[in-house]
């Protein structure tokens, strides 16, 4: 059922985000009541992520490499650690530079923060970018929202 | 930096009237240009010469533009190779001619309005236009004196996807439309990214201290805040509610109250 609403319209995509986000803070909400407060905002952060994956559905590149990540449980989610991560592999693989470009570094920081996004031609690598800009924005609202709506 | 009020800055319910990415209006038909009946018009000189002014006239949609450009161009430059090799008269390779050089000059303008370095050096090195392109699947300009053989129309047809890309992440990134270059709009969506991910790290902070207080004063106050509810219903309908009456979506929105409130007992 989840999956026939996902494909159908694009304002759908917002509406089973917001479902997948609220079920997993209900779920958080129930469960951990013994971690601290750092291990639970990792764990909010991670049900975020999780659920922009899942409304974006299988289909997008980056939905999937997050998922797999995810999956795999490693904590280092994004931006700054992945910028970490990055400088000690850059010399280990040799990424093919598109000749145009005039800052190649430009394009590697991009493929660091689209998850996926590392092994991607520059195309494809833009297109992910706008639909994950999409997703994140939509994301942010969502979390402001809750937020507001639970303080107010 | 402060994350909540550059994201309140940013318009986040207009990104989502834009048609979703992976089908945008004119992206997919990079590769298979349909030609329409500007194509078919444009062996006389009258017909190409409106579209130049045309194109040179309507400034904002760039994507247009190039398509109908190198519309001509490809039939043009068809024409000139079998001109090379056939039976034209004097009179019709003149007009062929200045049909060219009238599309040379919106090339030119073009050329100058798109980033990348490569057409000019191609351009240079003028190669003898030996073989006709293959105009029935792929649509890329083969201007006079461009490189025509295949490596160099896949590169050209691929540096118009990127920019067509670029221009719909612009679109979608606030603040990236008055940029110039492509270095700086990458900077741009880089930066706007690294702060959309800084946001979710600290809404889920924020979410996480506001949550244990609210905890916090349910266990200290079981029935008070929230009248005759028990916790788990009233947290559940505090995260359900708010957020699905703003989508406001009619039958979807009840969907979601159903979805959530069944989600919730099998979690419960």
């Amino acid at each position: 059922m989840n999956r026939k609403h996902r494909t159908k319209n694009p304002n759908n995509n917002k509406l089973m985000l917001a479902f997948h986000f609220l079920r997993a803070l209900a779920r958080i909400n129930k469960s951990t009541s013994t971690v601290s407060s750092y291990q639970r905002s990792c764990i909010i952060k991670r049900a975020a992520y999780a659920s922009m994956a899942h409304a974006a559905g299988p289909r997008r590149a980056w939905s999937r490499a997050l998922l797999y990540r995810l999956r795999r449980g490693s904590s280092r989610l994004h931006a700054l650690p992945a910028i970490r991560r990055t400088r000690s592999f850059s010399h280990k693989r040799v990424k093919v530079a598109s000749p145009k470009l005039r800052e190649p570094n430009q394009a590697d920081v991009l493929r660091r923060l689209v998850p996926g996004g590392e092994a991607m031609e520059l195309s494809s690598l833009l297109k992910e970018t706008a639909h994950y800009i999409q997703c994140l924005s939509a994301q942010v609202w969502l979390m402001q929202n809750v937020v507001g709506s639970i303080t107010s | 930096m402060d994350p909540p009020s550059l994201v309140s800055q940013v318009p986040v319910p207009e990104m989502w009237q834009f048609p979703p990415v992976g089908v945008p209006p004119s992206g997919p038909r990079v590769g298979r240009m349909v030609p329409g009946p500007e194509v078919a018009a444009v062996g006389n000189r009258d017909a190409s010469l409106d579209e130049s002014t045309v194109t040179e006239q309507s400034g904002g949609s760039r994507g247009r533009r190039k398509r109908r450009d190198s519309a001509s161009e490809d039939e043009s430059s068809k024409l000139a190779s079998t001109s090379s090799g056939n039976d034209l008269t004097d009179s019709e390779v003149k007009r062929l001619k200045v049909i060219k050089s009238t599309n040379e000059t919106s090339n030119l303008k073009m050329e100058a309005e798109a980033s990348s370095g490569i057409c000019n050096k191609t351009m240079n090195q003028n190669p003898p236009p030996t073989e006709p392109a293959k105009q029935d699947y792929i649509h890329v300009r083969a201007r006079r004196g461009q490189a025509t053989d295949s490596h160099s129309l896949a590169e050209r047809a691929r540096r118009e996807k990127i920019s067509e890309r670029m221009k719909i992440l612009q679109d979608l990134v606030p603040g990236c439309n008055k940029v110039i270059g492509k270095a700086s709009v990458l900077d741009e969506i880089i930066n706007y990214i690294q702060a959309l991910q800084r946001q979710v790290e600290f809404l889920s902070m924020k979410l996480e201290a506001v949550n244990s207080r609210i905890n916090a004063g349910i266990e200290g106050f079981p029935t008070k805040d929230f009248g005759a509810q028990t916790y788990d219903t009233a947290s559940s309908l505090a995260f359900s509610t708010q957020p699905a009456r703003e989508y406001g979506q009619g039958s979807a929105t009840e969907w979601l109250h159903m979805q959530v409130g069944g989600a919730f007992e099998r979690v419960t």
